[in-house]
């Protein structure tokens, strides 16, 4: 070996030597790594790498009865932006910066596209790698997103980071929001269905173990270790679209009228117990209501007038009195042990019937009765109100229901009065639901049902489990009783405090009620009105009961009839006029009057004449025709509408006005249903005609 | 199997290096296919064969390159080197300005027609040290003078490294790190290696300066925030961090292959980092097979050197076996943390494309030098015998 390589030789050694060292101290330190500092690092790793990830389900939807959609769960995401994505290098964000910035601003339309620009150049700058871009993303907006500068280059390249929520969304919004319900995060009382059969709705969330990849990726770990998501179940409620809607108008109208605190509907169709409808709304602030709480089954207060039906039914199933019965109301003023009780609305009266007392909502007559035969033994009246199942809940499926209350003898705050009292719908505390199963039981000839709004629970369609009507006492009372009941009930529409329900196409049966009841804060001195109708239609064979109570109406106008009524009697007119199957009362009145109504189609006209088996008048030339009535016979005349003048459309179906008006180039808008009750427009104006006529429908 | 013996039978150079460098692709293989579970999550639907395969059959090309390399006889490596070298320079230039972006770096090239993209750094690389074998062998004589022995020596890798360094510092630091190696080892005058390393430092410091002001700054920062992160931050960047959970976790034996956690967050497990996950798998005794393997290789070597009757065969294998032992030594000492984060794969181990090729070139070429050594051998024991 020459002497250079050996020196060569030495060198190699020395840097093998250094690689050596190198080598080594790579190992020892693997070695330090391990021991010394192993123990911190590895506790890092098991917070760090693995967890179980909850795997939302997806909530079930509610539906009315009709397989309306009232609630739903819809995908919406959230966008967001990671500006120091791997790939999103400073030319293709300076390139793109501001088309994106554009297309941001043109899709949401929430920020100018210079807002965007600026907004997005600052967090660039900062380097946010979770920046919000925005939430509350529909499921199309994101596929548009998806194509935009940038954000088409997805996740490593164009930092785009999606999102995904399940937004719980009511098709309908606002209507039968609180017996819908709601279930909410952060501690919200839930509410409604939705809260009742939550357990159903929300499934069972599946579980992954999942492991952690680089920048929030998350990967499953094994197959084994999923837990799959149960889908929720879907509830079909009893509840009827229109007629919940219908209900809300007419409260809403009402409340509106009479400046009202808050107020409550309930429809429940009287063969099953199905609740159709359930409104309710309490003022947030001047004129304005909201659905803040069920007042229909979540308060319970002194009910007034409308338990006197409760009294009845003891005072005849015990056959102390019969209808016709004469009793002194002492004009409507009676003392009972210092305290006086007076009858609501002020009257002449002294001797009258039973049922007339009913009818004009006697306190003194109702009072003096079961004063009179039961002092001895109030437990006897106060165990028929148990038997009517009226101190118990009625089982509805909304949570918080309020138990009621009626008071034992044995009660510390049972005194003399409190008999008397009760009779009359006070020191009792009861829900309007509570109330009305017993006017639906009279309804439905002494069978009392038990209320309910979920009619099935279903999975993929498919029926898991069906909610029959349920008989909570087959006969309440004797059929004598019932059909006595009846018959004071529908002399309260003809004859009594009710009689502006009255109607000539369909009987109407209820009770009144005008209460002045100690107000909710509890001061004695304090006392607010309460209105309410109870009652159920048609009258002779029975289709839905309808409880209506206002509370606390503050224009001056108080009776059960004036503020309650109403209510009643626009949804029961709706239903008769929509529903044709329920006129089971003959038309009484003359065919005069209701040919009368028949201005139109010249053909239409004819039909009904000869379906009614009536002659047909001697006919005119002309196709729109206006029947005119004198005292003995019929004429047609050919209806006046000279060019240039509006047709008087008064009198007809919506489907002949609509026509005669939109052929002749006006626009015609509607309310209300029915007939053609006035026009807004008689004379044309300056010969225009695209005018727009405003039409009021009635029957 | 007639075909398999008659290509063992053609198969010369080091048996030890033969099975050394095939044993540290099977750990590679096994290694690639454990760390690529994310990748093939992200891009191949969960697909993890996808990049075994990939990775299998680039080395089974770099086993075939390899053995094309070592048929030639290596005195032809002399003339190649000086080739390639002058042809580096402007491709190294060229990529500089128009080479693939990625991350803020522009190191690739793409040859057009095949569709090829490689890291002309590689390529400056092996040039380099190929001339740097041929310059030290040849210049032996003149050596300590100068102007003769030093300059040309010293030129050449100045004028690569100073290409390669704004796109690649680290590369460009550890290539010129090892050519200084390379010329103590070729007797270069202890006087001109300490003032060169000055040297080095000084221009790193001038590079970074260039940099801050020119299009590069961008990768100015990202050198500032690994060294910041190494210097100023115990616990190290995310990176640094998962790797030591990784090593720790690992244990004296290893959670077995396949079992590694940490592959799942460490970023390009299968690159860089890819010791660490290594040593999780294998523990301590994986870490020192890898070691083990890397210095027997080098002392293989060695070996070829003493037994080499020609200087620039002799200065081929050492400049080869020591660029590529220096280099996996340095990316394991940044995977265990004891170097900041530079961003230098590990030769044989690392998934990567064409420059496992480069590597197999290199290897070839060392081993072209020993089967020449193996037939001066037995010429000798015939000519004793």
């Amino acid at each position: 070996m020459t002497k250079t390589k050996s020196i060569i030789l030495l060198r190699i050694s020395i840097a093998y030597l250094a690689m050596l060292v190198l080598g080594l101290s790579i190992l020892y330190r693997v070695f330090h790594l391990q021991t010394v500092e192993g123990a911190y690092w590895r506790s890092l790793s098991d917070s760090l790498t693995t967890r179980y990830v909850t795997i939302d389900a997806d909530r079930g939807n509610i539906y009315a009865s009709d397989g309306k959609l009232l609630a739903t769960s819809l995908p919406v995401f959230e966008i967001r932006m990671d500006f120091k994505a791997e790939g999103l290098t400073e030319d293709v964000f300076k390139r793109d910066i501001r088309n994106l910035s554009e297309a941001l601003s043109g899709l949401f339309g929430n920020k100018t596209a210079y807002e965007y620009y600026t907004e997005l150049s600052v967090a660039r700058k900062n380097k946010e790698r979770y920046h919000l871009i925005k939430s509350n993303v529909s499921y199309v907006e994101l596929q548009q997103l998806k194509q935009f500068p940038i954000f088409k280059l997805g996740r490593n390249t164009g930092g785009l980071i999606v999102l995904q929520h399940n937004k719980r969304v009511y098709p309908y919004d606002y209507l039968a929001k609180r017996t819908i319900g709601y279930v909410r995060d952060n501690n919200i009382q839930p509410v409604g269905i939705e809260a009742f059969e939550n357990a159903l709705l929300k499934g069972i969330p599946g579980k992954q173990l999942m492991q952690k990849a680089g920048n929030g990726i998350w990967l499953p770990l094994n197959d084994e270790q999923e837990v799959e998501p149960i889908h929720g179940k879907d509830v079909y409620t009893t509840l009827d679209v229109g007629l919940q809607d219908l209900a809300e108008h007419a409260l809403m109208k009402s409340l509106l009228k009479h400046n009202a605190h808050h107020g409550c509907v309930i429809v429940m169709e009287v063969s099953t117990g199905k609740i159709k409808a359930i409104a309710n709304m309490g003022m947030i602030k001047d004129s304005v209501y909201r659905e803040l709480m069920n007042y229909a089954v979540g308060e319970a207060l002194e009910p007034g007038s409308t338990f006197k039906l409760a009294s009845m039914l003891a005072l005849f199933e015990d056959g102390y009195i019969k209808p016709e019965q004469i009793v002194d109301v002492e004009l409507g003023r009676k003392v009972f042990f210092n305290q006086v009780m007076k009858d609501a609305e002020e009257h002449g009266f002294r001797e009258i019937s039973v049922r007339s007392l009913f009818a004009h909502s006697s306190n003194v007559g109702v009072s003096k009765l079961v004063y009179q035969y039961y002092s001895k033994n109030p437990d006897k009246y106060l165990a028929h109100l148990r038997r009517l199942n009226l101190d118990q809940l009625t089982g509805i499926e909304i949570p918080g229901e309020k138990k009621p209350r009626i008071k034992t003898t044995k009660d510390t705050d049972w005194s003399k009065v409190s008999l008397p009292w009760m009779s009359v719908g006070y020191e009792i505390n009861m829900t309007p639901l509570r109330l009305l199963t017993l006017y639906n039981a009279v309804a439905n000839n002494g069978k009392m049902m038990k209320p309910y709004l979920i009619e099935s629970v279903r999975e993929y369609n498919n029926i898991i489990q069906k909610n029959e009507p349920v008989v909570v006492n087959p006969q309440i009372a004797s059929e004598q009783t019932i059909k006595q009941l009846k018959q004071i009930m529908e002399a309260v529409v003809i004859e009594g405090t009710a009689k502006n329900l009255y109607n000539p196409y369909y009987s109407v049966a209820g009770k009144t009620g005008t209460a002045q009841i100690a107000n909710n804060a509890g001061g004695y001195n304090n006392k607010i009105y309460q209105s309410s109708f109870m009652g159920y239609f048609p009258a002779d064979n029975p289709l839905y009961s309808v409880a209506v109570v206002i509370n606390n109406p503050r224009n001056g106008v108080y009776y059960g009839s004036a503020v309650a009524g109403p209510v009643f009697k626009e949804i029961a007119d709706n239903v008769y006029a929509s529903n044709l199957n329920i006129n089971t009362k003959p038309v009484v009145t003359n065919n005069k009057s209701i040919l009368k109504l028949c201005s139109g189609s010249k053909q239409d006209i004819e039909t009904l004449y000869r379906e009614f088996g009536m002659a047909v008048p001697a006919s005119v030339n002309s196709n729109w025709i206006t029947p005119v009535i004198s005292d003995s016979s019929i004429q047609i005349k050919e209806m006046a509408h000279k060019d240039g003048s509006v047709p008087n459309v008064v009198g007809m179906g919506l489907r002949d006005a609509l026509y005669l008006l939109e052929s002749k180039g006006y626009q015609v808008r509607f309310t209300g249903y029915g007939y053609v009750k006035s026009q807004s427009l008689k004379q044309a104006v300056n010969n225009e005609t695209n005018h727009l006529i405003e039409l009021t429908l009635g029957i | 199997m007639l075909s398999i013996n008659q290509l063992l039978t053609k198969t010369k150079g080091d048996r030890v290096i033969w099975i050394t460098v095939i044993l540290l692709t099977l750990i590679s293989s096994l290694a690639v296919y454990s760390s690529t579970g994310s990748l093939a999550f992200k891009y191949q639907g969960g697909n993890t064969e996808y990049y075994l395969l990939k990775h299998l059959s680039i080395f089974l090309v770099g086993i075939g390159i390899m053995y094309l390399a070592h048929l030639v006889n290596y005195k032809y490596y002399s003339r190649v080197a000086q080739l390639l070298l002058i042809i580096s320079i402007p491709l190294l230039a060229f990529t500089l300005f128009f080479g693939v972006d990625i991350n803020n770096a522009k190191r690739w090239l793409t040859i057009p027609i095949i569709n090829l993209s490689f890291q002309t750094s590689d390529l400056a690389k092996l040039a380099l040290i190929m001339y740097m074998a041929r310059v030290l062998s040849k210049k032996q004589e003149t050596i300590k003078d100068f102007k003769t022995g030093f300059l040309p020596a010293v030129i050449p890798p100045l004028i690569i490294c100073v290409l390669i360094a704004p796109s690649n510092l680290s590369t460009a630091s550890i290539l010129f790190a090892t050519c200084i190696l390379l010329m103590f080892i070729g007797r270069v005058k202890l006087k001109y290696i300490f003032s060169m390393i000055g040297a080095g430092i000084l221009a790193l410091a001038l590079i970074i300066i260039i940099a801050l002001f020119t299009p590069f700054h961008a990768r100015v920062l990202t050198w500032q925030s690994r060294i910041d992160n190494f210097m100023n931050d115990d616990k190290g960047s995310y990176q640094v961090q998962q790797a030591k959970i990784a090593i720790a976790n690992g244990g004296i034996i290893g959670s077995g292959p396949g079992n590694s956690k940490q592959r799942n967050f460490l970023p390009t497990p299968y690159a860089d980092f890819i010791y660490a996950i290594i040593i999780e798998e294998y523990g301590l005794v994986g870490a020192f097979i890898i070691v083990a393997l890397y210095l027997l290789f080098l002392q293989r070597c060695i070996k070829i050197f003493i037994k080499s009757p020609g200087a620039f065969g002799a200065f081929l294998a050492i400049g080869l076996s020591f660029a590529l032992v220096f280099q996996a030594l340095i990316n394991m000492a940044v995977a265990v943390n004891l170097l900041p984060v530079t961003g230098v794969t590990l030769p044989l181990i690392s998934m990567g494309g064409t420059s496992i090729w480069f590597t197999s070139i290199s290897i070839g070429i060392i081993l072209s030098v020993s089967r020449y050594v193996e037939q001066e051998d037995q010429k000798q024991h015939v000519q004793t015998a």
